[in-house]
């Protein structure tokens, strides 16, 4: 185990990857020697920053990508793929989220059917990459993974409407691993905010420690679900609407409501979202953390979701570039800590507690939705 | 000692594993799953076959709860993962009595503790929607059979109550097969058709089961086991837990069933239909055809046969309480199994056979399951065949 850990931090590559590295004659033209020598000291600044606290990354659409490869080594690395286990280790990823969303065109199978189908292909490449991998239900447990030389897989978010509108189904899902859920796309969960069983699902997830993921989630469901939710709640992929027109983005008094909730807003690489390269990404990072506060922001790759990516921020290996642009930005470690991992860590510890204390109070729930909204 | 006070001792040693009950489907019919309406702690004779004290009364160790959802429904995953719920639920509700359990070494442990052993059971095909990954989704939940069909075909294999569609199993009903010995989930033949039985069991490479299926020789039904079947037990392992509904067991009770069943639809309920209105349906035909009853003798007679043609080592029990209106006289509920050991004594059935019928070989069938199962993850990755792959 404790090479293992040695591993992620020294891998060889590493020197090549956070910044380039300046060498050579050109370069010494090109640098001044203190400018050389502040290039190095942000590489290694950078470096040991996610060494110590790596990158949790709120979305990931590794499992669906796979299943239209024929054959797949994620553990020597996959071009076919954003995401493999050297490039996480490069781009010193400790979690990875994976999305259980289904895709938007025809759905031959009904949502249940095929996220289950998502979450048996998810369990089996954790299964068949036990070196890279770890799936994780809990706090707790991505610290074990992290602690191992693994990269803990968190299960969610999935797609509300996998739920059938029955808590029976979401207390299964919980029981497979699910520990995020969008709430969006169902009648109880749609433009016109969460119904009285949309509620019942948010207390019900409460109860099992399941996140709520409102990326996609209409305003009025935002704000419903940040005064009910008795944990804080995520956006897996939501940059600033003031930057950016963008439905899934969001506006600054929801910014705000979240930071005061203690939510977090994870921004995603996603160009359409905001922008086309890593200084955008940045703007976006600098306005959450000032409006919602740095403790309510974060970073989801939305690899292998069909997402098109900023420039220089294409794979699970980029997150030291973007860290050294932060640095470069004035940020001080301790938000670059949280940006990357405390955050998160902190939303599913508090989601853990939660569910403990519910569970000790609440009994599961039976309400249905023709009992509830009809 | 009477013989009754001879089978309690011995059911206190080793208790009774029931191959199929279907108090999920009875709460979910009777109270949407409000446990606390429907509170098995409490008396409800009124209204189930089961209930903990009873279940105590009746010596059960351990019990494959059926997480069994009606054939017609369009889709039948959501109401089979709620059932799965339901039996979660039950077993969190009453932690003393009750256990998960999903392995072997599970049920023995509820054993050593004096707790029932829960386990799961899904109740036809129908339940994975021709999918593996939902097979194996299930398998994580912890259901530990699969019956192959219910009282309909599914699109890879053939019911015994259905009409001949692909002769048994198709190459992807084979696959399921496999998948399942792969995972060690147990293969259930209950209420296939003999060429899905008699394929299955060309293909399983693990011990199958009939979790409620009695003799066809004795009783010709064709949710009864035929012999050619009977005698290949002891070949596969697997064993043949007999049921107790009198429509499957009572040659006079078949004739009847028919002619109850077509009153039923008459009236426009399924013949299935549990709910108060269509039990009053049932009540009145009953009254005007006096019920032939089925009695303890009636299912031992089944075991005596069963036992001659498949062994003492591939025998095992299966009421089908509360999935059955009516059940014979002396096993009317859970409580009623130290009858059917008492009667089994008096024919002269040793204490040694009696352990295996009611716990022995299906603690032993489980486990051998589990270890075919080890055998192929080793070499078998999850099959991603599909139906239309396979099937065409």
């Amino acid at each position: 185990m404790a090479d293992l850990q040695d591993d992620l931090h020294t891998t060889p590559e590493i020197g090549a990857l956070p910044v380039e590295r300046p060498t050579g004659a050109t370069v010494a033209d090109a640098f001044p020697a203190e400018a050389y020598a502040a290039a190095l000291e942000a590489v290694d600044r950078v470096r040991a920053l996610l060494a110590e606290h790596p990158v949790a990354d709120g979305y990931s659409g590794l499992p669906r990508a796979l299943r239209r490869l024929p054959w797949y080594d994620l553990e020597l690395g996959e071009t076919d793929v954003a995401t493999d286990v050297p490039r996480l280790r490069e781009g010193h990823v400790g979690a990875l989220f994976w999305s259980l969303h289904l895709p938007d065109d025809a759905r031959p199978d009904p949502a249940l059917s095929a996220t289950l189908d998502q979450l048996d292909l998810a369990r089996t490449v954790i299964r068949d990459h036990p070196e890279g991998l770890r799936l994780a239900r809990t706090a707790g447990q991505v610290i074990d993974a992290r602690n191992c030389g693994r990269v803990a897989v968190v299960l969610g978010p999935a797609t509300a409407a996998a739920l059938d509108d029955s808590l029976g189904i979401l207390r299964v899902l919980r029981t497979l691993g699910v520990r995020v859920l969008t709430l969006a796309g169902t009648s109880w969960a749609s433009e016109a905010g969460l119904t009285r069983f949309g509620e019942e699902v948010v207390r019900e997830m409460n109860r099992l420690g399941v996140l709520a993921d409102l990326s996609g989630a209409s305003d009025a469901t935002i704000a419903r679900t940040l005064t009910l939710s008795r944990t804080p709640v995520l956006c897996s992929r939501s940059a600033a609407r003031a930057l950016r027109p963008h439905p899934d983005n969001l506006p600054d008094d929801l910014l705000a409501a979240l930071g005061a909730a203690g939510g977090v807003c994870m921004v995603p690489l996603a160009a359409e979202q905001t922008g086309p390269t890593l200084r955008d990404v940045a703007e976006h990072l600098d306005h959450i953390r000032a409006v919602a506060g740095p403790e309510s922001v974060g970073l989801s790759g939305t690899f292998d979701s069909g997402a098109a990516h900023p420039q220089d921020l294409t794979d699970t290996a980029c997150y030291p570039r973007l860290i050294a642009e932060l640095l470069r930005r004035g940020w001080p470690e301790t938000d670059l800590a949280l940006l990357t991992w405390g955050n998160v860590q902190r939303v599913l510890r508090s989601a853990d507690f939660a569910a403990r204390a519910a569970q000790e109070r609440r009994e599961p729930s039976a309400a249905r939705t023709v009992e509830l909204d009809d | 000692m009477t013989s009754t006070e001879a089978a309690r001792e011995l059911l206190a040693e080793f208790p009774v594993v029931d191959g199929h009950n279907d108090l999920p489907w009875a709460l979910r019919e009777q109270v949407s799953y409000d446990l606390a309406a429907r509170d098995i702690a409490l008396d409800q004779s009124a209204h189930l076959h089961t209930d903990l004290r009873r279940l105590r009364t009746g010596g059960v160790g351990a019990q494959y709860w059926s997480v069994y959802v009606r054939s017609d429904l369009p889709d039948a995953v959501p109401a089979t993962l709620e059932q799965i719920d339901c039996v979660r639920r039950l077993v969190d509700r009453h932690p003393a009595d009750l256990r998960l359990a999903v392995t072997a070494a599970d049920m023995e442990a509820a054993r050593r503790e004096g707790r029932i052993a829960s386990l799961m059971g899904a109740e036809g095909g129908h339940s994975i929607a021709n999918s593996l990954g939902t097979l194996r989704g299930l398998y994580a939940l912890g259901v530990r059979y699969m019956t192959l069909t219910h009282n309909d075909n599914v699109d890879w294999a053939d019911s015994a109550t259905d009409e001949p569609n692909v002769g048994g199993l198709s190459a992807f009903g084979r696959e399921v097969v496999r998948e399942m010995n792969r995972l060690g989930m147990l293969v259930d033949l209950s209420h296939v058709a003999a060429t899905t039985m008699r394929d299955a069991l060309d293909t399983s490479t693990a011990p199958v089961i009939f979790s409620h299926s009695s003799s066809r020789a004795v009783c010709d039904h064709p949710r009864n086991i035929p012999d050619d079947v009977l005698e290949r037990l002891p070949a596969n392992g697997g064993m043949a837990m007999v049921t107790f509904v009198p429509k499957f067991v009572l040659q006079a009770a078949v004739e009847w069933t028919a002619a109850a069943d077509e009153n039923m639809r008459a009236h426009g309920f399924h013949h299935l239909d549990t709910t108060p209105e269509a039990m009053k349906v049932h009540r009145a035909f009953e009254e005007r055809h006096p019920r032939p009853v089925a009695t303890v003798a009636t299912v031992a007679d089944h075991l005596d046969h069963m036992r001659e043609v498949a062994g003492i080592d591939h025998l095992g029990i299966g009421g089908d309480y509360d999935g059955t209106a009516f059940t014979p006289a002396g096993l009317d509920d859970v409580s009623g199994y130290p009858n059917l050991i008492a009667e089994l004594l008096d024919r002269g059935w040793s204490k040694a056979d009696l352990a295996k019928l009611t716990w022995q070989n299906a603690v032993r069938v489980l486990g051998a399951a589990e270890d075919v199962a080890r055998h192929l993850q080793a070499t078998r990755a999850p099959s991603h065949a599909t139906i239309e792959s396979l099937d065409g």
